[in-house]
């Protein structure tokens, strides 16, 4: 809401203090955006067109003698409007215009210039006056050598208040002062408007059809004179950010600046009947706007119709065929309430937002609406010659209701911590100019319509507001609560500082992908949900993985000449029945390199499968098979991938990315992995961990090296020796693998078995046994012969 | 026999000083103190003296045989040392070349700073609860006193999944599942953290993207004053020892009264910057007494209970502190900017 400030002194028996103005609305009410002059140029005068002729060597240039009070100047001036005996705004050398331009002497073709006779455009105000054609010409009362700003009233400033949604009072000029006199703690004064009016009876017969209008008052007046408006209304308006129109249309756009009631005048000669129906529109009813527009309607529109047709759409523009211009002689004025969502939802699907629209929407106080078409009647009276015909015709089915909040000085004290006492209270709300009765410590407040409120809690925010915030003490709840994370928040803060600690580096991505990349990677046969009003198409379905965001984030990195990339995320994914925590991890590169050791082993699937399985030991989660996936994973190489399944359930995958897919980003080896948190955590043990005795018996190692067929996994082999050796095999190492010509489709395995027995020193015959039975099974499973 | 002693005494002692090697210093030790050395020698001579002298002499060998053992010993260790100093020396290694690079990883700067914010309020004994991202526009909006029609839903312009469902616009619906949970209707105090989502182009300021954590404290007294103090408590923690916090009338439907909190500038100390666009004071969060209304809604008699709510938006703590100056930066992911943190 911008406020002029000539506007709100006029309240006032004295001129506030700006800056103080400033303080207070940002302390005690609204945030101030800014208070700026209206106009801020300096050292404009008002100038007096003596003679002029043309420029003998430019014919559409003047050469001006123009009287500036205490010298002549001459100035070419190039307007086609400028003339001799006009009265002009003009810029001497020196002044900064608008656009930070200092005007400088001149000479144009061999004339000297000394200044400039402006434009309104010039100083930044070209809404002023659009009848402008070249330079303005003042009035002839306007004096040579004084301040044309001054003349014109723009020597005003405009308070910018940043308004929240619970102020729509604060749209009026009437609501800003309410304000400023309580927190100023100033007298108000606040005229009735007066009007005189014709005894002959309003013609006009008024009827609604539809709840959603609850008071129309309808006024007609005669002998309508329509032209420009005085200076100062015009100042008034432009301040507060509308622009004058013409004298008729600029007194209802100021009454609904100073009482925050929108009004509307129709041309009543153009109306096609005397009968005023407001109804809600028909489906598909069309009627032409003001600003030249056919706006189809749907049922819900508010119209005002002649009983016919519309011709206005209430609340939000009035229609072409009625509008005013400059052979209007009859007005209809229309003051009334509409339903704040209907004129909401008209608006904003038609994209008509006006001051008008935005007020009632916000809700308009039902019981200012005949004083604001009484004050638009004294105006019209006053500055359009118009003669008030009757009283207005009108409905009103708004209910007379006091509404009063009862608030006790105890329930104040104990919502707030501080000790109010009656007489700040009392102080108060006579400074909010809120009546009440006391009684015992309850305040009885009767709240007036101009302030909408709920309950005691909004006057209480009135009592602290205006007491001041800072009054109230500082303290610390006292209720004793025990606080702390939960088990999953702890897990995830313990996968964080694994990964960090692993030299991982954590991403935060957008949840919200395109199509193609919601479902990528993904195992499920749900579809990704479809956002209905995505901001763009990469931005309109929840995704399914967050690995599509981990390769975006490679592909930056990796074209910004990173070369080693190890990151991961934890981050929901959205599926229709629930959402699922997961954890992402990509790795590319090298880890723990070091160049002129040549330590520079790029990562593989082993170091995947490596860093994932100490994250599930450090997690405790118990029975964790990593196995090759039964079907193929989605976007991974088929033969380096591999799911994850804890206590027979899959929870995630790791592998490497398909050739495809790493053609596709232009990049190679890159290995990715994703499970569910959620499953992490359901699967993982939760029980205290019970030590363990450490045994005091030596163990016994043996290597041994097998040969078996290539297709043959290791897998395959611990579980033969497992198999074999239940009781005192303690552990497995496999320590080699290879490969050769000369082993012809074989490989060769060399392991480290560990015997150990918690009650007793074994004996390396026992020990032997057991090599010869692991062989022994070995070759009957997997025709696995011992390598000597 | 006296004169014998001592050359063999001092041919002795040059020799072992002399002597080099641990194998040299065997050979002397065999020439002096072994079964044909001079001392030996010197011991058969011994018999052919008289009784009275034998034992003078007898006392005086064997003192210069200790010590010319115990010059071996002492030969011997230097001999040592000085081996272990020569491979020492040998094994001598230039510190100066770079140490391994063991990889070095790091939390997302959102992390930490949700993280500190979290332990601040742990500390307060606050719980930290979670809840789901896509929402109901029952929780979201209907039970924070903000109904189908009400103006301030324009406020948050949301990303709609079908008529009822939609990406949270804040955490605050985590708020009326925990008090609804709440059955016992005990004290309550929490934090929630999390992603939440805005119709909003991605710019320097606006992501639709971010995340929130907002606190919420009910209980039959808590007051303006104690969230005021806790505010202050907060500001500190987060921004220093020497914050000051101001209070400004806002409006959010779920809180009455309802403010703004700004934390005096930490970069000017309230004197005026560019920081603070030269207020001195800096916009950090909205606050306010929890709205009868959300009360009600959830099952709480507001004549018995009361309480506060707090919201800040993480990323702009985040970037307040660290001198982040566009949001998208967060959510970009260059390796060069997470990485410093
Ligand atoms: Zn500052």
């Amino acid at each position: 809401m911008k406020v002029s400030l000539n506007w709100l002194n006029q309240y006032f028996d004295q001129n506030i203090d700006k800056d103080v103005l400033v303080k207070k609305f940002n302390l005690m009410s609204q945030e101030v955006a800014g208070l700026n002059k209206l106009i801020d140029i300096d050292g404009l005068v008002i100038g007096h067109v003596k003679s002029l002729k043309k420029h003998e060597d430019a014919d559409k240039l003047s050469v001006c003698l123009v009287d500036v009070g205490d010298e002549e100047l001459q100035i070419i001036c190039g307007a086609p409007n400028v003339a001799a005996d006009q009265k002009v705004i003009v810029a001497k050398v020196g002044v900064v215009l608008s656009g930070n331009f200092r005007l400088k002497k001149a000479k144009i073709r061999g004339v000297e210039s000394n200044g400039m006779i402006c434009s309104l455009a010039e100083l930044g105000i070209q809404e002023f006056d659009n009848e402008e054609k070249g330079i303005y010409v003042l009035g002839f009362d306007a004096i040579p050598g004084e301040d044309p700003i001054k003349y014109l009233h723009l020597d005003d400033y405009v308070l910018d208040l940043d308004l929240t949604a619970n102020r729509s009072d604060l749209l009026s000029i009437r609501g800003v002062a309410y304000d400023t006199a309580c927190m100023m703690n100033l007298n108000l004064d606040l005229a009735e408007p007066r009007v005189t009016r014709e005894t002959s009876e309003n013609p006009v017969s008024i009827f609604t059809q539809t709840k959603n209008s609850t008071v129309y008052y309808g006024q007609t007046l005669e002998n309508v004179e329509i032209k420009d408006s005085p200076y100062w209304l015009k100042s008034r308006l432009l301040a507060c950010g509308i622009r004058p129109i013409n004298n008729v249309v600029d007194i209802t756009n100021y009454v609904m600046l100073e009482y925050g009631q929108p009004l509307h005048a129709f041309d009543y000669d153009k109306i096609q009947s005397d009968r005023i129906i407001v109804r809600e529109a028909l489906e598909n009813e069309t009627i032409l706007t003001l600003d030249g527009e056919k706006r189809k309607l749907v049922a819900g529109d508010i119209v005002i119709t002649d009983g016919k047709k519309p011709i206005a759409l209430a609340g939000v523009m009035g229609g072409l065929e009625t509008e005013i211009d400059d052979s209007t002689k009859r007005i209809l004025l229309e003051s009334a309430i509409f339903n704040p969502v209907k004129i909401r939802k008209t608006a904003s699907r038609l994209n008509l937002k006006s001051e008008s629209s935005s007020r009632f929407e916000k809700g308009v106080d039902p019981y200012q609406t005949l004083e604001a078409l009484n004050y638009a009647c004294e105006l019209l009276a006053e500055y359009a010659n118009a003669i008030v015909v009757g009283l207005p015709s009108y409905y009103n089915t708004v209910k007379i209701k006091n509404k009063i909040i009862n608030l006790s000085l105890e329930k104040l004290n104990s919502v707030t911590g501080y000790s109010y006492s009656e007489e700040i209270v009392e102080d108060i709300l006579k400074r909010l100019r809120f009546k009440f009765k006391l009684k015992g410590d309850n305040f009885k407040v009767s709240i007036p319509s101009r302030r909408p409120m709920e309950s005691y809690q909004d006057l209480i925010e009135e009592i602290v507001r205006i007491h001041g915030y800072d009054k109230i003490p500082l303290t610390i709840p006292i209720t004793p609560t025990q606080g702390g994370l939960n088990r999953k928040q702890k897990t995830k803060r313990a996968i964080r500082n694994y990964f960090v600690g692993r030299g991982f580096t954590e991403t935060k991505t957008y949840s919200l992908a395109s199509q193609e990349a919601a479902i990528k990677f993904d195992q499920s046969t749900t579809k990704a949900i479809r956002i209905m009003n995505p901001l763009t198409k990469e931005r309109e379905y929840l995704r399914h993985s967050l690995l599509p965001s981990l390769l975006n984030v490679l592909v930056y990195n990796k074209s910004r000449k990173i070369e080693n990339i190890m990151i991961f995320e934890l981050a929901n994914a959205y599926f229709e029945d629930n959402e699922i925590e997961k954890l992402a991890i990509l790795m590319h590169g090298k880890l723990d390199f070091s160049t002129w050791q040549k330590q520079d082993q790029s990562v593989d699937f082993y170091h995947l499968k490596g860093l994932l399985e100490t994250l599930l030991k450090q997690l405790k989660v118990p029975d964790y098979i990593i196995s090759v996936s039964p079907k193929e994973l989605p976007n991974l190489h088929p033969g380096i991938s591999a799911i994850l399944s804890v206590k027979g359930k899959v929870i995630g995958f790791l592998g490497k990315l398909h050739p495809e897919e790493e053609h596709e980003i232009g990049i190679k080896d890159v290995y990715v992995c994703e499970l569910s948190l959620n499953e992490l955590l359901n699967l993982s043990d939760e029980n205290t961990h019970l030590y363990q005795e450490i045994t005091k018996y030596p163990s016994i190692k043996r290597d041994i090296a097998v040969l078996v067929k290539n297709d043959i996994t290791a897998e395959d082999i611990i579980s033969s020796i497992n198999k074999t050796s239940k009781k005192i095999l303690n552990s497995i190492d496999i320590f080699d693998v290879y490969f050769d010509k000369t082993l012809s489709n074989k490989k060769s395995i060399a392991l480290t078995l560990e015997f150990l027995s918690s009650n007793r020193t074994l004996e390396t015959k026992e020990v032997d046994n057991q090599i010869d039975k692991i062989l022994e099974n070995l070759k009957l499973d997997l025709n696995a012969e011992l390598r000597s | 026999m006296e004169q014998k002693l001592k050359k063999i005494t001092s041919l002795a002692t040059e020799a072992i000083k002399n002597c080099k090697t641990i194998n040299e210093l065997l050979d002397i030790k065999a020439m002096y103190l072994g079964k044909k050395s001079e001392f030996n020698d010197l011991m058969q001579d011994l018999k052919n003296l008289s009784s009275d002298q034998k034992p003078l002499f007898g006392k005086i060998i064997n003192e210069a045989k200790q010590e010319i053992s115990a010059l071996i010993d002492e030969q011997k260790q230097i001999i040592d040392s000085q081996k272990i100093n020569d491979l020492l020396k040998s094994q001598t290694i230039d510190i100066s070349l770079p140490g391994k690079n063991l990889a070095l990883g790091h939390k997302h700067i959102l992390t930490k700073t949700i993280e500190e914010i979290e332990d601040v309020f742990v500390g307060l004994g606050y719980e930290i609860k979670e809840g789901p991202e896509i929402e109901t526009d029952l929780y979201n909006f209907e039970m924070l006193n903000l109904p189908k029609d009400h103006p301030a839903r324009e406020m948050q312009d949301s990303f709609y999944i079908t008529e009822d469902l939609l990406l949270r616009t804040h955490t605050s619906p985590v708020q009326v599942r925990s008090l609804l949970e709440n059955a016992a209707q005990k004290p309550l105090k929490i934090i929630c953290p999390g992603v939440v989502y805005r119709k909003d182009d991605d710019d320097l300021t606006h992501s639709h993207q971010f995340m929130q954590i907002e606190a919420l404290v009910v209980d039959e007294k808590a007051t303006l004053a104690d969230l005021k103090g806790t505010l202050l408590l907060v500001a500190k923690k987060l921004f220093g020892e020497n914050r000051e916090i101001r209070l400004r009338p806002s409006y959010f439907p779920f809180t009455e009264p309802s403010v703004e909190v700004d934390v005096s500038c930490f970069k000017c100390n309230g004197s005026g910057c560019p920081m603070c666009k030269n207020t001195g004071w800096i916009e950090i969060l909205g606050a306010g007494m929890v709205n009868n209304n959300v009360l009600k809604a959830a099952g709480y008699d507001p004549m018995k209970f009361q309480g506060f709510a707090l919201g800040m938006g993480i990323e702009r703590v985040a970037m307040l502190k660290h001198g982040i100056e566009d949001i998208r930066l967060l959510y970009t992911n260059d390796l060069r900017f997470n990485s410093q943190f």
